[in-house]
C-alpha cells in the first residue's frame, strides 16, 4: 500500500473510532501510532509515542493553555461574573429583553477573562437563567442566548481555540488574540441587536425589568472594574509586549486569586474545586493536542497534507470556491464533532491547502474560530447547548435549539462579512509589528 | 453503592489529582514570581522555564486520571447513543479495553524512555534537572489512567450481562 493510501485508510479508521465513542484524544494517538508503525516500522513507533507525549506535555509554549483556563477558573471562584452581570443589569435590565441583554454584555465581558465558551455559557448561565425564570422571561430565548453569548468566550480574547490554531500553525498567539477583538465586539452587538429585534417583534419574550437609579448604575459598574483590569494586565501586557502568552496567563490567573482573596470570596474548597476544573479541562487539551501530535507525525509520513496541497493548488476553480468547500466542511464537522477535536484533526490537512492558496493565516484563524462558534451550538453535538441543558433541566432541549437559530443567524452574517471583508479581522493585527 | 474497586480509584485518581493541581498552582506562582522578579528587580528566577516545562508535565499526567473518571475526554456520542442499551455496554468495553491496551503501551513506553534518559543523563537546558525521575513520574502516572479504563471496563460488561428490568 503506497504511503497516501496508508493515510486516507487511516483518516478513515479514525473516523470510524470517532463514531464508536472512543475519546478523541485516545482515537488520535491509536491511529497515530498504528499508521506510524505501518509506514515507519514498530519499533519506530514505539519510540515516537512516548517521546511525543513527552514532548507535548514539557512543551513550555503549550503551558499558555493551563494557564489561560486556569485563569477563567479562578475568575469565576472569585465572583468576578457575578459582579459582571449585575453591572450589566443595572444599565440595560429596565430595557424590553433587558436580562437578555444583559446576560450578552456579561458574556462579552467574561468572554475577556476566559478562553472557553462552555465555561462562559456555564458561567454566566447559572447566574442569568434563574433571573431571566423569575422575571418571566421566554425560556427558548433565554437558554439559546446564553448558549449563543457562550461563544463568545472563543472569539474574544483569551482565546483557546485561538492558542491551540496558533500552536498547530506557528502563527502568533498575540496577532491572533488581537484579530478577534472586533469581530467579538461586532457579534456582541449583532447578538444584542438580535434579543432587541426579537422582542420587538414578540414583547412577551422579555418583559423590561425594574429601572435602576443612576447611583445604582454607577455603583455596580465599579464591579466591572477588577474584570478588566485583569484583562488590561494580562491581554494588554500581552499585546505591548510585557509578557509571553504563558506569562500573561499566569498573571491573569494569578491576579484572578489575588483578587479572589482580597474580596474574600475564596474559600479553600472553591479554589481547589475551581483548580480541579480548570486543570480537568487543560488535561482534556493537552491531550488531544498530544493525540494530533502523535496523528500528525503519521499523516506527515502519509505526505498526504503535502499531496492534497499540491492537488488542490492545480485545481481550476476559484480559490474563493475552495475556500467555500473548506468552510462548508467544518460547518458540517461542526454538527457532529466537538470544536477543539475538529481543527485539531483537521488543520494539519487544511493548513498547508489554505497556505497554498495565498489566503491570510490570521484571517483563516478568525474564520476558524466563528465556524467553532457555530460548531458548539448546532445539534447533535452542541457542546453548550447541554452544558445549558444541565442548568435548566426543565427546559427540553429542543427548545434550547430552537432558540439558537436566530444567534445562529448572526454568527453566520458576521461570517460571511469577514469571509468578503477580511480587514475585520486583519487591520487590527496588521498594526502590530 | 460504589464498590471496593471503585473506592480504590477514586482514591487514587483523587490523590493524583491534588498533586497535579499543586503543581498547576506552582506554575502559576512560579511565573508570577519569574515575572514581578524580572520587571521590578531584573532578577528572575533562574531555571524557571525548565521548572514551568516539569510541573506541567506532573500536573497534566497526574489530572489525567482524575479527567477520565469524570469523563471529561470528549467523545462523539451522537451515534453510540443510538444503539441498543446491550450493544451499547459491549461497544463502550471494547472502547475501554482499547483504550486500556494503549495506556498499558504508553506506561510502558514511558518507563522505557526514562531508562533511555537515565543512561544519557539527560538534563533540562538550564537548570540541569533530570529528566529521566519525570518520565518514570509520567509512566507512574498512566496506572490510574489504567485502573479507570478497566473500571470502566468491568462497569460495561456487567452492564452487558445484566437483564432488562
Amino acid at each position: 500500500m503506497s504511503p497516501e493510501a496508508t493515510g486516507v485508510a487511516g483518516i478513515v479508521a479514525l473516523l470510524a473510532l470517532f463514531l464508536l465513542r472512543v475519546p478523541i484524544a485516545f482515537a488520535m494517538m491509536m491511529v497515530g501510532f498504528g499508521g506510524f508503525a505501518a509506514l515507519s516500522g514498530t519499533a519506530p513507533a514505539l519510540a515516537l509515542l512516548p517521546q511525543d507525549l513527552f514532548d507535548t506535555f514539557t512543551s513550555y509554549p503549550l503551558s499558555v493553555i493551563p494557564m489561560f483556563i486556569l485563569m477563567g477558573a479562578f475568575a469565576f471562584a472569585s465572583g468576578i461574573s457575578e459582579r459582571l452581570f449585575a453591572a450589566a443589569y443595572a444599565w440595560v435590565g429596565g430595557l424590553r429583553g433587558g436580562l437578555t441583554i444583559a446576560t450578552v454584555l456579561a458574556c462579552a465581558g467574561f468572554a475577556a477573562i476566559c478562553g472557553s465558551t462552555a465555561a462562559t455559557a456555564a458561567t454566566m448561565g447559572k447566574i442569568a437563567l434563574p433571573e431571566m425564570k423569575r422575571y418571566g422571561y421566554d425560556d427558548t430565548l433565554a437558554t439559546g442566548a446564553v448558549a449563543a453569548a457562550g461563544t463568545l468566550g472563543i472569539l474574544i480574547p483569551p482565546s483557546t481555540v485561538f492558542i491551540v490554531y496558533a500552536i498547530l500553525t506557528e502563527e502568533s498567539i498575540g496577532k491572533l488574540f488581537i484579530a478577534g477583538i472586533v469581530p467579538g465586539i461586532l457579534l456582541t452587538l449583532l447578538f444584542i441587536a438580535t434579543v432587541a429585534l426579537l422582542c420587538a417583534a414578540k414583547p412577551q419574550l422579555g418583559p423590561p425589568g425594574p429601572a435602576t437609579s443612576l447611583a445604582a448604575k454607577l455603583k455596580a459598574t465599579r464591579g466591572i472594574v477588577e474584570a478588566l483590569l485583569l484583562f488590561v494586565l494580562a491581554i494588554g501586557g500581552l499585546m505591548l509586549g510585557w509578557f509571553s502568552p504563558t506569562q500573561a496567563g499566569a498573571i491573569g490567573a494569578g491576579g484572578a486569586l489575588a483578587i479572589g482573596l482580597a474580596r474574600r470570596k475564596l474559600s479553600w474548597k472553591s479554589f481547589v474545586q475551581a483548580g480541579r476544573e480548570g486543570l480537568a479541562t487543560s488535561c482534556m487539551v493537552m491531550f488531544i493536542i498530544a493525540g494530533a501530535i502523535v496523528f500528525g507525525h503519521f499523516m506527515a509520513v502519509s505526505k498526504i497534507p503535502f499531496t492534497l496541497a499540491d492537488w488542490v493548488g492545480e485545481l481550476p476553480p476559484h480559490r474563493m470556491a475552495i475556500m467555500g468547500v473548506i468552510i462548508v466542511i467544518y460547518f458540517l464537522g461542526g454538527f457532529f464533532m466537538d470544536s477543539m477535536a475538529l481543527i485539531v484533526v483537521t488543520l494539519p490537512i487544511f493548513y498547508p491547502v489554505v497556505r497554498k492558496l495565498g489566503f491570510d493565516p490570521i484571517w483563516f484563524g478568525v474564520m476558524i474560530v466563528l465556524l467553532c462558534e457555530m460548531g458548539v451550538i448546532t445539534p447533535p453535538v452542541g457542546v453548550n447547548v447541554f452544558v445549558i441543558k444541565g442548568i435548566a433541566p426543565d427546559v427540553p432541549l429542543y427548545r434550547i435549539f430552537r432558540g439558537i437559530f436566530p444567534f445562529l443567524g448572526a454568527i453566520v452574517l458576521l461570517t460571511v462579512t469577514i469571509l468578503f471583508v477580511p480587514g475585520i479581522a486583519t487591520f487590527l493585527p496588521g498594526l502590530v509589528k | 453503592m460504589p464498590g471496593k474497586f471503585e473506592r480504590l480509584n477514586a482514591a487514587v485518581c483523587g490523590g493524583a489529582e491534588a498533586l497535579g493541581v499543586a503543581a498547576a498552582v506552582f506554575m502559576i506562582a512560579l511565573t508570577c514570581a519569574d515575572v514581578l522578579g524580572a520587571k521590578l528587580f531584573r532578577s528572575p528566577v533562574p531555571g524557571s522555564l525548565d521548572m514551568m516545562m516539569l510541573a506541567q508535565l506532573v500536573a497534566v499526567t497526574f489530572a489525567a486520571a482524575g479527567a477520565l473518571l469524570q469523563r471529561r475526554h470528549i467523545a462523539v456520542d451522537f451515534f453510540a447513543e443510538r444503539l441498543p442499551r446491550r450493544a451499547r455496554a459491549v461497544l463502550n468495553g471494547a472502547v475501554s479495553l482499547a483504550c486500556l491496551a494503549l495506556f498499558a503501551v504508553v506506561a510502558w513506553r514511558l518507563l522505557a524512555h526514562g531508562v533511555e534518559l537515565q543512561k544519557s543523563r539527560e538534563v533540562t537546558a538550564t537548570a540541569a534537572i533530570p529528566l529521566a525521575p519525570f518520565a518514570y513520574a509520567a509512566a507512574l502516572a498512566m496506572v490510574p489512567m489504567c485502573l479507570v479504563l478497566a473500571q470502566h471496563l468491568l462497569g460495561s460488561l456487567a452492564e452487558a450481562r445484566r437483564d432488562e428490568p
